[in-house]
């Protein structure tokens, strides 16, 4: 009831909504969504179920560990940071409902860590008309570094087309007259890949597009093994999500190819912990696959973000397998908590992008690879490393622990350059005081 | 994946806008001043206006000086035989309809509000015609009933047009309006969306129907009803195909697909081609009963991922294209019969285009990039339909609404509704944002207060899982329509509280803000009034 009621109640709630109606116009200017005077309030979309969620439904618990531990070290200037998380189950259609509840009902100040490159498509324009702050989404898809059609996003992970031109270097430095087969997920992700090899010149005896979800069919990896067979593949790389790497390494073993086909992954679908539990007695199908990487080994015991990680993960995560999954997860994590301090004691969504825009190239990560934030440029990381999938499931580097040999270039027509990886060192305790 | 026999239950056309509620004795001339019954305590009313449109007033003894008028949906013009499925049988009416519903009526006249509504002169496309019995309609009221001081205007989907165009034509004569779920800005941009849909049904999956260009007189009416008989059978056919692709992955087509169709694309799900079709039109992807998200049992299992990625969608286009293809055939035959001539050209629409950035999010359900390509290059090499010049230069002079804003108004729309897009209140919002970021500019030139906006803009949202499964796994189609979804469909609570809104408005002279609009609203259950809240604009508005 709003008005014109005759009743005495009726009159009494008109009155007290115009009551309301001239407070809320009388107070200051209001403070920017998502942030009270103890809190800010972050959301993520990520699959927790489904086909696509093994590996990654572990990156928003990674996230929040080394959020709580911020949190317990004085906060960002003295604010508990919240992480809302919605399950997706890698579908966009449900991405872009969640993102809904999370902009209109749960009223976040910012999206962090938003996984898949179609999910976060779904949601752009629900994004740019909020003016939504959607940092280091986890994908690789170039096209997100558009700041004009993009402009509150920013992607963190190198791009796929990246990816694939430094995966064409190594394979012409290291696989020579090999016959490479490719199989891609016939997206944007997938789509992205094709755009990089074809820059680095690369050529594949057969290409292989697979649906999204349709790895989840028995019957589709071991039609991928056949065209391997057909095309006389000895090394065939893929780019797909984790369950689509698990179908083809089970359809190779099985096939009895295993030692005779090379696997090599793109890093979406390469970790290895998530693989060997998805294989099951199958994971010997894992022996010798090469794997890229933008972060250290999650093996490394000389780095000191996995040491620091590991701990954290020990303290606040309940001791969850360290992986690449929770090392990404907390690099995101310390990332968002320099955006965050970098926005100020009076945090906006403005605020936020600019201090992105100015200063993100200089803050401390994980990633061997340099930052390139600016004012123009909404690229992240840009570089990769390549290493052998160990015992443990993690890739190790061929130079040894420590050492990475990183192959760096653009999404576009810029040259591979290969080099020894360098870094920013870690702020003391992972605790940033930018 | 087994589907039961949805077939009964997915299509209730338009339900609420083709509502003929009979309230009152139709009278069949017109009078000078309307009939009363002079009852206590609801004074009803009949008469019909200058150009025989029959109208009704509900006046209550404790009436309070405000009237809601009310402007009925869109029906159909012709009678449909009975023996097409879902909605053979119907009969033209125009029966008047002074309120969305019996119950919504009774509210407001319990409050000391009146209520009047027309049943217009002529069904069909009828705005213009429409916009002139409404302001006649006020008038006689006025004339009758002298305590009147404020009309609220309202009315639902063609009735939210001419709610719009009254709104506009009159200015401050009314003192709110409430164009609900409402016609997007023209004819054209109306029967776009329903027109592309069903310009695709005939490309891809059935040659025989005619989707247009309707011959004059009962030849043309019979071509139309061949035309519905031929859509919810090939609709029919298209759901006993994506049952049985979801549950053997064995693409399945309606054996009325052109041989050419099938040989380029027979290897593709035609649930994904269906899906295309849709999108590239801008139906909705959820549905009364699909949401587009959920699938039977457990979440990790395949049939779960199978069923909600790969099937959902394009169940939702099933269900909402078969309202729109209808509407596309029947509201075609109209509208050409007014303009003389073929109303619908799509010689230079760019179908890829219309897909934009929907071939990403549903990659998956399309079945892939490769296949995404090939469905369009197959529409890119089809026949297309092209209008008659004179015909659509006279369908161009129908009324348009231009989005200018003078009275506090409220729009509401389901976010899925498939008949008439949430996109077109947002067209509305997008042209009132241009108005009132210049009269804030004005304002603060002459240092006057910057004013509270006159548009509320309302959208109901389908909750992210809706879609229910029996024991045996098949989806459930006799449930109420989610909300958010089907065309108009809006609950008692939401009706009232838009009255109430408006009455706020007509009283206060402007709109309700901050955090009472809010609190409003949320009761409302699953909407929202963000003002930043924008649905996916119609294509016709990308494409022109």
């Amino acid at each position: 009831m709003l008005a014109s009621r005759r009743t005495k109640g009726g009159i009494f709630a008109a009155a007290t909504i115009a009551v309301a109606a001239l407070v809320a116009s009388a107070l200051p200017a209001q403070a920017e969504t998502g942030v009270t005077s103890s809190t800010i309030k972050l959301g993520i979309t990520v699959p927790l179920t489904g086909a696509a969620a093994p590996g990654y439904n572990k990156i928003p618990g990674a996230m929040k560990a080394y959020f709580d531990y911020v949190n317990a070290n004085g906060g960002v200037y003295g604010r508990k940071i919240q992480l809302v998380v919605k399950d997706d189950g890698y579908s966009p259609a449900t991405t872009l409902s969640v993102t809904n509840d999370l902009i209109l009902k749960d009223k976040v100040f910012a999206l962090v860590g938003t996984l898949g490159t179609a999910n976060n498509e779904a949601t752009t324009r629900l994004v740019n008309s909020h003016s939504v702050p959607r940092l280091f989404v986890n994908t690789g898809f170039s096209g997100f570094a558009d700041m004009k059609k993009y402009p509150t996003t920013f992607p963190l992970f190198p791009s796929y087309a990246t990816e694939a031109k430094v995966m064409g270097k190594y394979l012409a430095d290291n696989f020579a007259g090999k016959k490479v087969a490719l199989i891609y997920q016939d997206d944007d992700f997938g789509l992205d890949a094709i755009k990089g090899f074809t820059t680095a010149g690369t050529n594949f005896v057969a290409k292989i597009p697979y649906s999204a979800f349709s790895q989840v069919d028995p019957t589709t990896a071991p039609k991928w093994v056949t065209a391997l067979v057909a095309a006389q593949a000895d090394t065939v790389i893929m780019f797909g999500v984790t369950s689509a790497t698990a179908a083809l390494a089970g359809a190779i073993y099985k096939a009895g190819l295993l030692g005779k086909i090379q696997m090599i992954l793109g890093s979406v679908g390469s970790d290895g912990t998530t693989l060997k539990g998805l294989l099951g007695p199958l994971a010997p199908a894992l022996a010798g696959t090469i794997s890229a990487s933008f972060l250290p080994s999650a093996s490394d015991a000389t780095d000191e973000y996995i040491t620091l990680f590991k701990s954290i993960n020990a303290q606040y995560n309940a001791g969850q397998v360290f992986d690449n999954n929770i090392l990404t997860g907390m690099n995101t994590a310390m990332m968002t908590v320099q955006a965050l301090r970098a926005a100020g004691t009076t945090p906006t969504r403005a605020k936020l992008i600019k201090a992105i825009e100015t200063k993100g190239s200089t803050w401390a990560s994980a990633s061997l690879s340099p930052i390139l934030f600016s004012a123009t440029s909404h690229v992240g990381y840009t570089g990769y490393w390549f290493g052998k999938l160990g015992a443990d499931g993690n890739a190790v580097s061929a130079d040894g622990p420590g050492k990475y040999t990183l192959y760096s270039t653009d999404s576009g027509s810029g040259p591979v350059v290969k080099a020894a990886a360098a870094r920013p060192a870690m702020p003391a305790k992972g605790l940033p005081t930018n | 994946m087994k589907i039961s026999s949805m077939h009964k239950k997915i299509a209730v056309l338009g339900a609420t806008a083709l509502a003929a509620l009979a309230f009152t004795t139709t009278p069949t001339v017109a009078h000078a001043a309307p009939l009363c019954d002079g009852k206590v305590p609801v004074n009803s009313c009949v008469g019909a206006t200058s150009d025989g449109a029959p109208f009704s007033m509900m006046v209550p003894a404790n009436f309070n000086g405000t009237v809601y008028l009310y402007s009925h949906g869109y029906r159909y013009n012709v009678d449909i035989p009975a023996a097409i499925p879902l909605i053979g049988g119907y009969k033209v009416t125009n029966t008047p309809q002074p309120g969305p519903n019996a119950t919504v009526i009774g509210y407001l006249l319990g409050k000391g509000y009146a209520v009047m509504g027309s049943g217009f002169a002529r069904q069909g496309w009828n705005a213009d015609s429409g916009v002139a019995t409404d302001v006649e309609l006020i008038n006689t009221f006025k004339t009758q009933f002298t305590k009147t001081t404020n009309v609220i205007a309202w009315g639902e989907s063609l009735g939210g047009f001419i709610t719009q165009g009254l709104a506009e034509k009159l200015g401050t004569q009314i003192s709110a309006a409430a164009p609900l779920c409402m016609a997007t800005s023209t004819v054209e941009a109306e029967l776009k969306m329903a027109g592309d849909f069903l310009w695709g049904l005939k490309t891809l999956f059935d040659p025989s129907i005619k989707g247009g260009n309707y011959s004059a007189g009962a030849a043309g009416y019979g071509e139309a009803m061949t035309d519905l008989g031929k859509v919810f059978t090939v609709m029919g056919k298209l759901q006993a195909g994506i049952g049985k692709e979801l549950a053997t992955s064995v693409p399945t087509w309606p054996d009325t697909t052109p041989a050419p169709v099938a040989a380029a694309l027979g290897k593709i799900p035609a649930r994904s081609a269906l899906l295309m079709l849709g999108l590239m039109a801008g139906i909705p992807t959820q549905s009364a009963h699909f949401d587009g998200t959920t699938g039977p049992g457990s979440v990790n299992t395949s049939s779960y991922t199978g069923f909600s990625i790969l099937g959902s969608p394009a169940l939702a286009i099933l269900e909402n294209g078969t309202n729109a293809a209808a509407l596309a055939v029947l509201a075609t035959l109209d509208v050409e019969q007014q303009s003389g001539g073929a109303i619908f050209d799509n010689t230079k629409t760019d179908y890829a285009a219309q897909l934009g950035s929907d071939a990403s999010t549903f990659n998956a359900a399309l079945s892939g990039s490769q296949a995404t390509a090939g469905m369009l290059a197959v529409l890119g090499a089809s026949p297309r339909a092209t209008g008659n010049p004179t015909a659509m230069a006279k369908m161009r002079t129908l009324l348009q609404w231009t989005g200018k804003v003078a009275v506090p108004t409220v729009t509401m729309v389901g976010v899925a509704d498939p008949i008439t897009p949430a996109g077109g209140s947002t067209y509305l919002a997008n042209k009132y944002a241009d108005q009132y970021a210049a009269q804030i500019k004005a304002n603060l030139k002459a240092h006057v207060a910057r004013g509270p906006s006159n548009l509320i803009s309302i959208y109901n949202l389908p909750a992210t899982h809706y879609t229910t499964f029996d024991a045996a796994g098949s989806p459930v189609t006799s449930t109420a329509a989610a909300n958010g979804t089907n065309h108009c469909n809006f609950t008692t609570k939401q009706y009232t509280t838009v009255a109430d809104l408006l009455a706020y408005a007509s009283i206060k002279g402007k709109n309700l803000s901050g955090g009472a609009l809010l609190t409003a609203v949320r009761k409302m259950g699953g909407s929202t009034a963000d003002p930043k809240f924008l649905a996916v604009l119609p294509k016709y508005y990308s494409q022109n």
